[in-house]
């Protein structure tokens, strides 16, 4: 699948917690200019989204401090911001805002505020994503070293060698060398899989 | 009994850099303050208050403040570039005033505070993108200006472009005004691309035709140019033989066939000389001019609110056809044109829209799916979509 382009916002969906009548009309008509749709929620009472949504604009402003942030989610937020105390923004950066926007609100700037929020996004879940893959290369370190150690003793390989004969074989099998050890210390020895072999 | 008037400011750079514009703009507005005052079908004048920014980013700002503090002005026509406007629109936004913007400009902006009347570019590049990939070729060179009308117009033409499955050979940009165009021109000779994209502005632009028109001579070629800016006075200023055979995209041309238009020109020229050209410019500032007058009438007064809320979707006949403001986004509806230049400095007109086209500054209705290359025999890249290339919307 190739990365949607986040300066196309077409079609998507947001999610306006916005106390503010003015504001909330300005993000609603610049969002149908761009030819996104918009449902809002009561700052008070947060439940959890009925439609699928891909950003949400939180006003920073009109939610208690103290109370347990319901929107601990992956989603991009934009921050609006009245108050720029540090313990408003303490609170602020716990939400992790993918970008920000000053109040009182004009049209201009919020196009921008939504290209960088899906940037932003996107730039997170592939780091999370890589994040993820080099974890998981980690954790199995130790299942390698044990397939290696097997191959020496099986086959009276070097440890250069017997790497060198997992990465081919793994190559072959189009898996992981992490997959591979796992199944051959599971087996004993290496898979037969001949019909994927080439 | 004396009509009461009501003052309007006109901010157009009479001198600096883009002074025959900003001429051209003045000229057709002062002509439209004339014939509202001297009709019978407007109960008040306007009375002109003219100031001159030389092309001076900054004097912008300071003569709209003016204008607006000094003067209790709440209606302002001018403006040419985009770094002007970006200079008058906080201020218009404070005071809560009115900017009618007659140029073109790159769209995605939409000020509350601003009637833009100048074409969107779902207006301008993509009619001409589209016409480029149906009808002439899938590989375009791009040569302009180093400045956001360039940046973005090539960004849409690429991203049209590469999802029809064709493709950009160059991009060469220089510096606003700069002449030294040898290279540029050398390089399209060399290459032979099917097409070259100009959105050089200014003397740069003029130099750009004159040297490739006589290094295509020379060299034997023929490569068609396109424009989404060309107007009829630049046409003279390129001079006779340089400037026939580009094809341009405009809401305008001096050569519309219509009654409102034959009149307007007839009129503009027993004003001006009949040695002079109406330019897309000067007529959409005529057109300003026009639809304020109008949303005056319709609102009966001249407060911003109650003017902006008459100007919405009210329909005039100007001389480019039904022009009226869509209230979505403060933009007009106006009738994309693709015409190539003739000798005696006039654009042959050979496509129209059907209708006025609504405007959409994000480009957010643009469905590339729907452009692709249809060329003929003698093209040789036809209609290939490449099927892992997503269509961005």
């Amino acid at each position: 699948m190739t990365r949607p382009s986040p300066f196309s916002v077409r079609g998507r969906h947001a999610l306006l917690i916005i106390k503010d009548e003015r504001d909330s009309s300005i993000v609603r008509r610049q969002f149908g200019r761009l030819g996104m749709s918009v449902s809002e929620a009561d700052p008070e009472q947060l439940t959890a989204p009925e439609t699928p949504v891909d950003v949400i604009v939180l006003d920073a402003d009109s939610i208690p401090i103290k109370s347990v942030p319901a929107l601990t989610c992956d989603l991009p937020v934009i921050a609006l911001i009245g108050t720029e105390t540090p313990s408003r923004l303490k609170w602020l950066l716990d939400l992790q805002p993918a970008s920000f926007l000053i109040k009182p609100l004009r049209s201009a700037g919020l196009y921008t505020a939504l290209v960088v929020a899906f940037d932003c996004a996107q730039r997170r879940s592939e780091e999370a994503a890589h994040i993820e893959r080099l974890e998981t290369r980690i954790r199995s370190r130790r299942l390698v070293v044990a397939a290696v150690l097997q191959l020496m003793r099986g086959h009276g390989l070097s440890e250069e060698d017997a790497f060198a004969l997992l990465r081919q074989t793994a190559m072959r099998h189009r898996t992981t060398i992490e997959q591979l050890s796992v199944e051959m210390i599971t087996l004993g020895g290496m898979p037969n899989r001949s019909s994927r072999t080439a | 009994m004396t009509k009461p008037s009501i003052p309007v400011g006109l901010v157009f750079s009479r001198s600096g850099p883009y002074a025959m514009m900003g001429r051209e703009m003045e000229k057709s507005a002062l002509m439209a303050v004339d014939e509202v005052n001297q009709s019978e079908e407007f109960d008040f004048t306007f009375t002109p208050r003219l100031r001159d920014p030389g092309g001076i980013v900054a004097a912008y700002h300071t003569a709209c403040d003016d204008l607006i503090r000094e003067q209790q002005i709440d209606h302002i026509v001018g403006c040419y570039t985009s770094a002007s406007r970006k200079q008058v629109i906080p201020i218009v936004e404070r005071t809560e005033r009115l900017l009618w913007h007659p140029a073109r400009y790159e769209g995605f902006e939409s000020s509350d505070n601003v009637i833009y009347v100048g074409a969107a570019p779902n207006h301008t590049v993509v009619p001409l993108v589209r016409h480029m990939l149906e009808h002439i070729a899938g590989e375009v060179f791009c040569a302009g200006s180093n400045y956001v009308w360039t940046w973005e117009t090539n960004r849409v033409l690429r991203e049209i472009v590469t999802s029809a499955g064709g493709r950009i050979l160059a991009e060469r940009l220089l510096e606003l005004g700069e002449t030294a165009v040898d290279h540029i021109v050398r390089e399209i000779v060399e290459r032979k691309p099917p097409a070259v994209f100009n959105t050089l502005v200014g003397e740069s632009s003029y130099a750009f035709m004159r040297a490739l028109h006589q290094a295509s001579r020379s060299a034997g070629l023929s490569i068609p140019v396109l424009s989404c800016s060309l107007c009829e006075p630049e046409l003279k200023l390129i001079g006779s033989s340089a400037a026939v055979g580009c094809i341009t995209s405009s809401a305008y041309f001096e050569s519309i066939e219509t009654p409102e238009n034959r009149a307007f020109v007839a009129r503009w020229k027993s004003r001006h000389g009949a040695g002079g050209h109406v330019s897309v410019d000067g007529q959409s500032t005529y057109v300003c001019i026009m639809l304020l007058a109008r949303a005056i009438r319709r609102a009966g007064s001249s407060d911003v609110t109650a003017v902006r809320r008459a100007a919405a979707n009210h329909r005039y006949d100007s001389p480019q056809g039904p022009v009226w403001v869509d209230p979505d986004n403060n933009h007009c509806f106006l009738t994309p044109r693709l015409a190539r230049s003739v000798p005696g400095c006039r654009f042959r007109i050979f496509w129209e829209a059907h209708a006025p086209e609504r405007p959409d500054p994000y480009l957010s209705n643009l469905d590339l799916a729907s452009i692709g290359m249809k060329l003929d025999a003698k093209g040789d890249a036809v209609a290939k979509r490449p099927t892992h290339l997503r269509v961005v919307k």
